[in-house]
């Protein structure tokens, strides 16, 4: 049939519905996930007694979303929207954090959203994704540690190690573990509707 | 040839029809037209030429990949317009391009879990009428008729997931109705439900459109049920265009064309397909598997699904267990097969089962519980297959996926593997070529089509030899081709001594195995709860009200909620209060204006329909987590005042003490009015009123809203998952590192089931017409007094928490 022709900017940076019904189930299986995972993880619930900022070291799991997100949809505003859906549907189900779980979703999402924009979304390669989940991390960690200040008798030294282990837990889960994650899922077929579609074939360093 | 560019749709700013314009029908016409998806070798469909007049009923048929649904999926303006793919010719509705006449047209798909949209009846038929920008007045009469036409008497705000499959597809036609379309097309609507739902589908389609006089174009395998109901049958060819058409009469007499029908797989009225004599028929005098007084249940705390059953099972015998849905028949399945616990009476094991030959040496009498069987034991002797294949697979490729089993077999009570690599490697060869998937031994499973991932997902099962074999309807959606070598298949392993056990609703097939039949008795259902199961079986059950289980995450209020004070409030203002409440606390660290707004937030609990048990229910991770935040500060906070506590790095002391319950009571403080007040807060409400009130985009919003209401469903389908794998041989034991690999495949295994249900969701909610810039809301958000009182309150208990704070000196910012 024809041949290929360059993707109209239109086209490309225009969402559709797929893509903002995916986005937002991506959220939703992530909380799901993460659900299921609740009754495991207790096992290190050890080590955070005994150092509590080390209990951002479980962090990614919550920034997942955001760095999926934009690596799936590959539209403007995806790991924004779906850190925010995934925030919408905690604060649902019963958030710990209130509604500042809101405004947490926000900030986090805007840290993906940063850096997939500058580089004006169009790579999607394991170092971007790395980035992304680091500066998810960071912007999430900064949130917690010194916004809403949830642990204000700690020192300085110790908020800044709790932002360290959640950027190391953004870079780690949401980073590698969506990266990873998504070509998987580009294996199985099932984002053959969706920008994402050949992430399989991408070169990891491209 | 010319590329396809996608056309907007008009924006239709312009409202609509008062609801009393009469249906239009529509015609068809084709000329050479084709299509190609991205990322395919062939085109779908190439120089297709069709008439298809105002008014008629035409049955598509066809083999897989004649691209029969993408015929439908064009004409309902639901094709994507990606960047590769690429269509030629013209399709025409009415003399309009098809993508531009979206709005006369309906569409409805085969899983009803992604053909309903909304989380309450009456709005999820309103939907389409509100997409095309019907007047909101005159949207409440077309529901009202259109839940008429289907025959679904249901309340409104009745919840769509409490329906059974075949309501919820009455339901999707109800939506269709109500925008009142020209042409009607249905996607194979009736392959995932059971032989009753099909006929109640089929008579309330066949029935609206009678007195709607629309055109209707249908997709279907199984003809019996819809050859009296059509004027023409079209026959697809791949690659060929339209192969033949005439009158069903013309074109299942039997004769050239009726034969080419049954070789490309269509179920023909009447034919069955032909199968080969058994070699060794009839069971052995070798008991297998026993079950006494048995009765089963999906969780502990629900109700049991079947109660007193009493089951035995031989070698080389076929046993059908049939009964109406929601009957507990999937239950019972699972419970045998050892993958669910008994709630109470007996599973046994028999000693042939526990070694095969132990009854013949005479070493009998030991029999043990399936349940307590690690994943290695468990495939080695009985195997179990799920409904959806996609289940069941955890690996990367066809080979992998059928050596995992054999990989993964353990000798009982050891670690000791049961077969070598070169034995695997042989057996492995010898499935590939006995069901004919040598070429596609390095596709990844999930990328094949539907018969070769069933015929798969038995053959990975079989390859681990185990000598019960449990299959829940494992004949559902196939067409003939897969259906008989399926039987085939099952046929020989019953000749070699393997026992199969079927929950299915096809007689054929019963009879196929041989099977003697089990009918689960509806009367032995202790709780007559709302129907536990569409036609879903070991899919993941309905979220239906009644059966939920407490351990299952929900975002929709219940129904004591909705209907409280708070339930009743605008979303967005008890937000705001809440907001208002807690700014105070998230500024300062201090006990006193904490303690004001936790008091006075559980003195609010009956305003949200909470008494003190549920609403503890819902907020003790709030109690941890608060808890947590207190150890954490007390040991690290400045130490001050007597040491309570020396633990060598760290202490606790009373000011480290003092410190730390204020950070813990902030953090329960802040959270605490949140849950209260979004526990009342229905999430349908809440888009409603981000759209409508906050203006955020309609389409994001609601496509958001659409995404959430699959949670319950995605929950119950990570508790498939994970039985169906342990059914595979994954085990949820072993060491950090094994567990976390397991639950990586299971999180892969979830997000595709996610993402492909949400892909047809979004066929759904475009084929309603979603998505255009404007819309109408059949349900207004309001902004009523009380609102506005909650506003103040909240206000002013934030105002009365930060004076008492100042006033007793504990005021105390925390970015100070």
């Amino acid at each position: 049939m024809n041949t290929k022709l360059t993707t109209a900017p239109s086209v490309r940076y225009t969402w559709r519905i797929v893509d903002i019904v995916v986005a937002s189930v991506i959220a939703v299986a992530s909380g799901v996930i993460f659900w299921a995972w609740n009754t495991t993880h207790h096992l290190l619930d050890f080590l955070f007694l005994a150092f509590p900022p080390s209990s951002a070291l479980l962090a990614g799991m919550w920034l997942f979303p955001a760095v999926l997100g934009a690596l799936i949809i590959r539209k403007p505003g995806a790991a924004l929207f779906c850190e925010m859906v995934a925030a919408v549907v905690s604060s649902l189900l019963g958030s710990e954090y209130g509604w500042t779980v809101w405004v947490s979703g926000l900030v986090q999402g805007l840290g993906a959203e940063l850096v997939v924009a500058l580089f004006l979304y169009r790579h999607w390669s394991l170092p971007v994704s790395l980035l992304a989940g680091l500066l998810t991390g960071v912007f999430g960690g900064v949130n917690d540690a010194f916004v809403f200040a949830w642990f204000p008798e700690y020192t300085a030294a110790m908020k800044l190690a709790y932002v360290a282990c959640m950027a190391v837990s953004g870079l780690v889960i949401a980073g590698l573990g969506s990266w990873a994650l998504t070509r998987a899922l580009s294996r199985t077929g099932a984002l053959s509707a969706l920008a994402s579609k050949r992430a399989a074939q991408e070169r990891a360093f491209g | 040839m010319t590329r396809h560019l996608h056309t907007p749709p008009p924006a239709a700013a312009r409202i609509r029809g008062d609801g009393s314009d009469p249906v239009r029908p529509a015609a068809i016409s084709a000329r050479g037209w084709g299509w190609q998806h991205a990322g395919r070798e062939q085109p779908a469909l190439l120089g297709l030429d069709l008439d298809i007049a105002a008014g008629e009923r035409v049955l598509l048929v066809g083999p897989s990949g004649a691209g029969k649904s993408t015929l439908l999926h064009a004409l309902a303006g639901v094709l994507q317009d990606d960047e590769d793919n690429a269509s030629s010719g013209e399709l025409l509705i009415d003399g309009q391009p098809a993508d531009a006449a979206a709005s006369r047209t309906g569409l409805m798909q085969q899983d009803p879990e992604t053909q309903v949209v909304q989380a309450r009846v009456g709005d999820d038929v309103a939907f389409g009428a509100e997409n095309l920008c019907v007047q909101a007045s005159a949207i409440w009469p077309r529901v009202a008729e259109s839940l008429g036409a289907v025959g679904l008497d249901l309340p409104l705000d009745h919840p769509t997931s409490a329906l059974s499959g075949g309501q919820k597809q009455r339901l999707a036609l109800a939506g269709i109705l109500a925008m009142r379309p020209g042409l009607v097309l249905l996607d194979e609507p009736t392959a995932n439900l059971d032989p009753d739902g099909v006929v109640e589908v089929r008579d309330a389609i066949v029935d609206s459109l009678a007195h709607s006089g629309a055109t209707m174009v249908i997709v279907e395998h199984r003809l019996a049920a819809w050859a009296d109901a059509v004027d023409r049958v079209i026959v697809l060819e791949p690659g060929a265009g339209v192969a033949c058409q005439g009158t069903p009469a013309e074109l299942f007499a039997p004769g050239p064309i009726r034969n080419r029908l049954i070789d490309a797989g269509v179920w023909v009225p009447g034919h069955t397909p032909e199968l080969v004599p058994r070699r060794n028929a009839g069971p052995r005098a070798v008991p297998l598997l026993q079950a006494r007084d048995l009765s089963v249940a999906r969780t502990p705390r629900v109700a049991p699904a079947l109660s007193h059953a009493d089951l035995d099972v031989a070698a080389g015998q076929g046993l059908c267990i049939t009964g109406p849905n929601g009957s507990g028949k999937s239950t019972l399945a699972l419970t045998l097969g050892g993958l669910l616990p008994e709630r109470s009476g007996t599973v046994d094991a028999q000693p042939e089962l526990l070694e095969p030959g132990a009854t013949s040496h005479g070493t009998g009498g030991r029999v043990e519980r399936p349940f307590l069987w690690r994943a290695g034991e468990l495939v080695t002797r009985i195997g179990t297959v799920f409904q959806e294949p996609e289940h069941q697979f955890v690996t990367a490729t066809v080979r992998d996926e059928l050596a995992y089993g054999l990989r993964h077999a353990r000798r009982a009570g050891g670690n000791e593997r049961l077969h070598g690599d070169e034995e695997i490697d042989r057996r492995v060869d010898g499935v590939l070529d006995r069901l004919g998937l040598r070429h596609l031994e390095e596709a990844n499973p999930f990328t094949l089509s539907g018969g070769e991932k069933r015929r798969l997902s038995v053959a990975t099962v079989l390859a681990a030899r185990p000598r019960l074999l449990i299959l829940d309807e494992p004949t559902f959606g196939q067409d003939a081709i897969t259906w008989r070598e399926l039987a085939l298949l099952l046929r020989e392993e019953l000749d070699d001594g393997v026992a199969v056990i079927a929950v299915t609703h096809d007689t054929a097939f019963a009879a196929a195995l041989d099977a003697t039949t089990y009918a689960v008795d509806p009367a032995s259902r202790p709780a007559a709860g709302p129907s536990e199961v569409p036609a879903g079986g070991m899919a993941p059950a309905s979220t239906a009200a009644g059966t939920a289980d407490a351990g299952t995450p929900t975002i929709e209020p219940d129904a004591r909620a909705r209907s409280s004070f708070f339930g009743r409030c605008n979303p967005l203002a008890k937000l705001a209060a809440v907001v208002l409440a807690t700014t105070p606390l998230i500024a300062s660290l201090d006990v006193v204006s904490s303690t004001i707004v936790a008091l006075a937030s559980v003195l609010f609990l009956p305003l949200a329909g909470l008494n003190p048990g549920r609403f503890l229910l819902r907020a003790w991770p709030l109690l941890v987590a608060g808890l947590f935040a207190a150890w954490g500060t007390a040991l690290v906070g400045n130490d001050s005042g007597a040491v309570l506590l020396d633990l060598g790095v760290a202490t606790i002391s009373e000011g480290s003490l003092v410190s730390g319950l204020a950070t813990g009571l902030r953090v329960f403080a802040v959270a605490v009015p949140a849950v209260i007040v979004l526990s009342s807060t229905d999430p349908t409400d809440l888009a409603n009123a981000l759209a409508q009130q906050a203006r955020l985009p309609h389409r994001f919003v609601l496509g958001a809203l659409a995404g959430m209401r699959l949670l319950g469903l995605l929950a119950e389908e990570w508790t498939t998952l994970g039985m169906a794998r342990r059914a595979r041989g994954v085990g949820a034991q072993g060491s950090v590192l094994q567990r976390l690999r397991a639950n990586a495949g299971q999180s892969l295994g979830l997000m595709v089931q996610a993402i492909r249900r949400a892909s047809r969701l979004a066929v759904t909610m475009e084929a309603k017409g979603f998505g255009g810039r404007h819309r109408t809301w059949a349900r207004q958000a309001t902004f009523a007094r009380r609102d506005a009182g909650l506003l103040a309150a909240g206000l002013a208990l934030g105002a009365v928490a930060t004076a008492a704070a100042v006033a007793a000196g504990t005021w105390n910012l925390v970015w100070g």
